[in-house]
């Protein structure tokens, strides 16, 4: 059973990792952690699926063990592949618009990034018993691919979490829209349920900026 | 009963969908031949079992579940070469959004990999790239407007 101790032990040290795309926008105080968001995630896969015919303790456990490789591979957004401004003032603006790569930019950043996250899983699970390690990295695998459509539906629940939690900043700092998670979103979700929601979403916390934004240039 | 759903599949897309449908298939086979452990009946957590037990449960559905998917497969077909000027399922558009240049590649939900470019075409960005052509200019319009111009269609 020490394993176990130790193990949960550590997934506890998630609740004090906050989300980088919070920190990059400037929310100073007590950005949502990992373990925040995989709570929600969690919440919203079980309420969200229930219309759906799936797997719901397989939906679930993927729910809670995506996120866990950011212990040791923290939390990498698609703006940490290029070099950010070196004022942090700037930051927030970078999410005016989602980032765009090449075809083989976007292949060697998912390589980097899987491979880093892999190794971190493979960190993270290595005292567990052999059965439990093996299901938590074979979950991630399929979270990774999309293969089933347990995987498939909180990959693209994982986008709303993230969506609603952006709006609620924004609505709450009254700053920006945080255009960069909606653009996201609609080249990444297509089941008609959830594109609904997301719109239901938007209706709530959706909110025109006080100035018009400019781009900037890295 | 399940959902009928036609399923969009590019032949490299239906030959791993069949291949993993094999190796799953041998995969029931030896495990239902082999020893199932006895259920633990203390109230100590028995990892190895339970998640022995997930596994057969979960074999047992992803079966069913690449069963109903090659039923109701759609083959993507690459259109003949007059009517490459659209983009088709299968198709890569070159476009220009927010100033920069990206390209997305529209594929059925199975395959769809947006962090690899690959996107649905349910979602509401392959949906409205769906039947345009060079020059166009497609609006996604929800609270946010966005504007994809479509630069170039290739095939493969």
């Amino acid at each position: 059973m020490k394993e176990l101790v130790d193990f949960f032990h550590e997934v506890g040290k998630l609740r004090r990792i906050p989300r980088r795309g919070w920190v990059l926008i400037g929310v100073k105080k007590d950005p949502a952690s990992i373990t925040d968001h995989s709570f929600r995630l969690a919440i919203m896969t079980w309420i969200l699926g229930k219309k759906k015919r799936l797997n719901f303790e397989r939906a679930v456990k993927i729910a809670l063990i995506h996120d866990l490789c950011e212990l040791y591979a923290g939390d990498i957004t698609p703006y940490d592949y290029e070099s950010l401004p070196k004022n942090k003032k700037e930051w927030p603006k970078l999410f005016d618009s989602w980032p765009r790569f090449t075809k083989s930019k976007k292949l060697k950043n998912f390589l980097k990034k899987h491979k880093k996250e892999k190794t971190a899983l493979t960190k993270v699970t290595s005292g567990l018993p052999l059965e439990l390690k093996k299901e938590i990295l074979n979950l991630w695998y399929d979270y990774e691919k999309g293969s089933t459509k347990e995987a498939r539906f909180v990959r693209q629940v994982n986008r709303l979490e993230t969506l609603l939690q952006a709006f609620e900043y924004s609505k709450e700092t009254k700053k920006r829209p945080f255009h960069s998670w909606w653009v996201g979103t609609e080249e990444q979700i297509d089941d008609p349920f959830l594109i609904k929601f997301m719109e239901k979403i938007t209706e709530k916390f959706y909110h025109r900026p006080r100035k018009k934004t400019k781009k900037i240039r890295k | 009963m399940m959902q009928r759903k036609r399923f969009y599949l590019t032949s490299k897309g239906l030959k791993d969908i069949k291949k993993e449908y094999e190796v799953l298939k041998n995969l029931r086979l030896v495990k239902t031949k082999g020893e199932v452990p006895k259920i633990w009946e203390s109230e100590d957590l028995n990892p190895e079992y339970l998640s022995f037990q997930e596994d057969l449960n979960f074999l047992e559905t992803r079966i069913i579940e690449l069963e109903n998917i090659l039923k109701n497969i759609e083959l993507i077909k690459t259109p003949s070469k007059k009517k490459r000027d659209v983009i088709e399922l299968g198709g890569t558009a070159v476009v220009e959004v927010e100033g920069d240049k990206d390209e997305f590649t529209i594929v059925g939900t199975l395959e769809a990999k947006p962090s690899l470019g690959k996107i649905s075409n349910e979602s509401p960005v392959g949906m409205a790239l769906l039947g345009h052509k060079v020059g166009d200019e497609v609006v996604v319009s929800s609270p946010i407007k966005t504007i994809y111009k479509i630069r170039k269609i290739k095939y493969n």
